[in-house]
């Protein structure tokens, strides 16, 4: 055979054309990375400054805590190594694990995690009814404070160890220091990831690596508690914002982890090769339909009740999230399905009756009340599905039973901004808005901040009831779970009765992820923590 | 000419005041409070008042204006109310990927569309004019979002020749910057197509009946040549008007494009400000893109003088 410059040249290129997928699978070799679109953007960097769910995450991923709950909801210590109660139950004495350290490498100290409980109880519904019976936080030595309280609180762990925001992160003392008003600027933790700050591109994309000086704990990783063992080099959150998008990266391999992928896409991506859909928050999410207590109509009690038979959760959740696969109705105002999930007085909401029959009984109500068919205003967010379609079911089942309903439009941010409003209907107020909570928060009756009745300092709708008040007091002095359900069942039936807000049912929003890649994703409700999970393809 | 120029610029200044005044004015006086959103859905009436004292939103109307408007006579646009960044560094880290996105499109589309513009002008009345105009008409009424779509299960799912969304910066290398901007820029140059494909046939089609053309044919000139030289250079001043409207549109189709593609650009920034009521962003965005319609309109006019020397200023 001849050999010429043309056949030389013919050749390489042939032995570049079959080296080349040599290259690229060198290339595609796992990288220890994890690419994932959570359900928003990471716009607050500071985790206690905003209670947004994100800003949690992004807290979960470069703080730690001293205590975490784990897959059955109980406190179990992380930070911590030792924990006693003083026979009295008044003092509480934390002693550090050795060797924990910062991202900067300094020693993390008992000062730090006193400044920085203090700063998380500024903001954090929780924190706020512990320091009401808190005397003193002194710091011990390096690695021992104390929490000494004027009375017994049985909720002191699960405080510190929950995953409803705001989780009580630990900072450095100098960071913690900053006003709980104010934003920090520096993003110091001693949690399994280090945030890498020149890579951060809001609304775009996050990076996080891995921390090499986290020593995680030896018990096996459960819940947020247990052994935080990190098998990733980096997690790049993708902010995407278009769920279709989404799914298409997620079937073509571009990301790893889809986060909420909407309902009517989940046959779709179930198809997909090496996609797999799971459910991990068993506890899912709780609609919420808030009633204005301060104005007419729902000022009275009984028109109240009206509306709480009138409002249909079935309605709802077939509108808002159609597969009935993923959603539940439920006559708990503490989440079905949580050790707080007990039903006494669901009975007042019908539940089994036909819908005409409530309906009945909703306009004799109504009429009881004295109701002279005045607007009644709900707000509207147009741009979130579940909100819209909300509204829309509320509104059409409070005018099947004869109310004078007015939808309020516009999106999100002016429904967040209106709901704050107290004034009257007519002056820019409100009578029903819909949102909804996380399933975990809502099981506790201190954690989530909506179940309060402490009238205009309580959340928007603003409730007062006394006894509710002091059954809430009741169920967090309470020593045991046993106790507190008990607590709860009472809590419970009177909520049902002065209709603190219309529970909508629970629905559960699966994620999907790849299954022909990653594998020891944990199911944590309201967090999404990456130790533990791994590349392995 | 340049005191022409000057003058334009100048002329900038009362238009970019005009539109700062309004941006502010629609953005305090529309319902939606930065600092309930930023507070988050636990958060208490106290956190929240305190929040908004925080960013100055409880101070005067008149006084907020005041202090704006300071900042950006000294060159600042101010700080984001959620991730406290400049503005400025901001729209930089998002510069890249609209520019990109922006002359991609316009360069396929401009392409494409003079082609078939002028072929269906020569062609007019046969099966290929009617084709190119259905196609015009198909372009004008397929929204965007269906388009990119289509591109992405045809071309990323089912072929898998290109990546789903995300952008590369140049820097990491030409082909991978511009294998994650074909598709974007195909679903966004479809419309411009349409557009400028039909306004290049009606104007090729004026001047394919003038006298001079007649003549250059009867002297023997080659049809490419006559479609070129003589008709298509002097059917350009409507031509580079519409492009220089579509320039102006884009800026709007770019906001969606990059929704459905995942790109970081300047559209996403705006509209995500906007969602959460962060007002530093979408004012110093507005203030931007009036300078950049501003401008393009000023690059137009000029343009004009070269296509056609009776033009003068």
């Amino acid at each position: 055979m001849d050999t010429n410059r043309r056949t030389v040249l013919k050749a390489g290129a042939a032995a570049a054309a079959m080296g080349a997928p040599h290259v690229a699978r060198a290339q595609t070799k796992p990288a220890r990375q994890v690419r994932f679109v959570p359900h928003g953007d990471l716009r607050v960097l500071d985790p206690i400054w905003t209670t947004a769910n994100m800003s949690a995450y992004h807290g979960a991923m470069i703080y730690d805590t001293l205590f975490g709950v784990d897959v059955n909801m109980r406190p179990q210590p992380q930070m911590v190594q030792t924990h006693t109660v003083s026979d009295n139950r008044l003092t509480h004495t934390f002693v550090l694990r050795d060797g924990l350290k910062w991202h900067d490498g300094t020693p993390v100290t008992a000062r730090d995690c006193v400044a920085s409980i203090r700063r998380w109880q500024a903001k954090d519904g929780a924190g706020q009814h512990l320091f009401e019976r808190v005397t003193d936080t002194p710091v011990v030595d390096d690695r021992t404070f104390r929490i000494v309280l004027k009375e017994p609180y049985g909720l002191v762990l699960d405080a510190l160890a929950k995953t409803s925001t705001p989780l009580c992160f630990m900072m450095k003392a100098e960071i913690a220091a900053t006003d709980p008003g104010t934003q920090i600027t520096k993003h110091i933790g001693s949690g399994p990831f280090r945030f890498v700050e020149g890579e951060y591109r809001p609304g775009s994309r996050v990076v996080y690596e891995r921390n090499p000086d986290y020593v995680p704990r030896g018990e096996p990783a459960s819940g947020i508690a247990g052994g935080k063992r990190v098998l990733l080099d980096r997690v790049v959150w993708d902010i995407i914002p278009d769920a279709q998008t989404a799914a298409s990266a997620l079937m073509s391999g571009e990301i790893e982890f889809f986060e909420v992928p909407p309902i009517d896409i989940l046959p779709a991506l179930g198809a997909a090769p090496g996609v797999k859909i799971e459910v991990f928050n068993q506890l899912g999410n709780v609609g919420y339909c808030r009633l204005n207590h301060l104005h007419p109509p729902f000022n009275n009690v009984l028109a109240r009740r009206a509306a709480q038979l009138a409002i249909s959760q079935e309605d709802f959740l077939r509108a808002a999230i159609g597969n009935a696969q993923y959603y539940k109705t439920c006559g708990s105002n503490f989440t079905c399905g949580s050790p707080m999930g007990v039903e006494d007085g669901a009975e007042v909401l019908m539940m089994g009756a036909p819908m005409a029959q409530r309906q009945a009984r909703a306009r004799q109500l109504l009429k009881e009340a004295g109701y002279n068919n005045e607007p009644i205003v709900v707000l509207h967010a147009t741009d979130i599905h579940i909100m819209n379609q909300a509204a829309l079911v509320i509104a059409q089942n409070l005018r099947q039973v004869g109310m004078n309903v007015q939808l309020a439009a516009s999106d999100w941010g002016g429904v967040v901004t209106r709901r704050s409003n107290q004034n009257p209907p007519a002056q820019g107020g409100w009578n029903v808005f819909f949102t909804w909570g996380g399933g975990n928060a809502t099981s506790s009756p201190i954690n989530l901040f909506g179940h309060a009745a402490t009238g205009r300092k309580a959340w928007f709708g603003w409730p007062e009831n006394a006894r509710h008040e002091q059954l809430r007091n009741e169920w967090a002095a309470a020593a045991d779970v046993a106790a507190r359900r008990k607590v709860a069942q009472a809590m419970n039936r009177n909520m049902l009765e002065y209709v603190h807000d219309v529970k909508l049912g629970q629905w559960v929003a699966p994620v999907a992820y790849r299954s022909d890649r990653i594998r020891g994703l944990l199911p944590v409700p309201e967090v999404v923590p990456f130790w533990n999970v791994e590349r392995f393809a | 000419m340049i005191a022409y120029v000057i003058r334009r610029l100048l002329a900038t200044i009362p238009v970019m005041a005009i539109v700062g005044v309004f941006v502010f004015l629609l953005l305090h006086l529309a319902p939606g409070d930065p600092a309930a959103i930023i507070a988050g859905d636990n958060a208490t009436e106290e956190n929240i008042a305190a929040i908004r004292t925080r960013l100055g939103l409880d101070r005067p109307l008149i006084e907020q204006f005041g202090s704006w408007v300071w900042a950006i006579a000294h060159g600042d646009l101010g700080v984001s109310m959620f991730s406290n960044l400049p503005v400025t560094t901001l729209v930089l880290q998002r510069a890249q990927p609209t520019i990109s996105l922006t002359v991609t499109t316009l360069l396929v589309a401009v392409t494409i569309a003079i082609t078939i513009g002028v072929l269906a002008a020569w062609k007019a009345g046969t099966l290929v004019d009617r084709v190119v105009m259905g196609f015009a008409v198909l372009g004008f009424s397929v929204p965007v979002f269906v388009v990119g779509y289509l591109l992405v299960y045809v071309f990323a799912l089912q072929l898998r020749w290109l990546p789903v969304q995300g952008y590369v910066p140049i820097e990491q290398g030409l082909w991978p910057w511009a294998r994650n901007l074909i598709l974007p820029s195909l679903a966004l140059g479809l419309a411009y197509v349409a557009l400028i494909a039909r306004i290049t046939r009606a104007s090729m089609l004026e001047v394919l009946a003038e006298d001079y053309i007649r003549t250059a044919h009867a002297k023997g000139v080659a049809t490419v040549p006559v479609l070129l030289r003589h008709a298509l250079k002097n059917a350009a001043v409507p031509i580079v008007t519409v492009i220089g409207i579509g320039v102006a549109l884009l800026i709007s189709g770019v906001v969606i494009t990059e929704s459905v593609f995942n790109i970081p650009g300047v559209g996403r920034l705006v509209v995500d400000a906007i969602a959460r009521r962060d007002y530093p962003i979408i004012q110093g965005v507005m203030i931007l893109f009036a300078g950049v319609y501003v401008l393009v309109n000023l690059c137009v006019d000029i343009v004009y003088t070269f296509l056609d020397p009776r033009i003068r200023y």
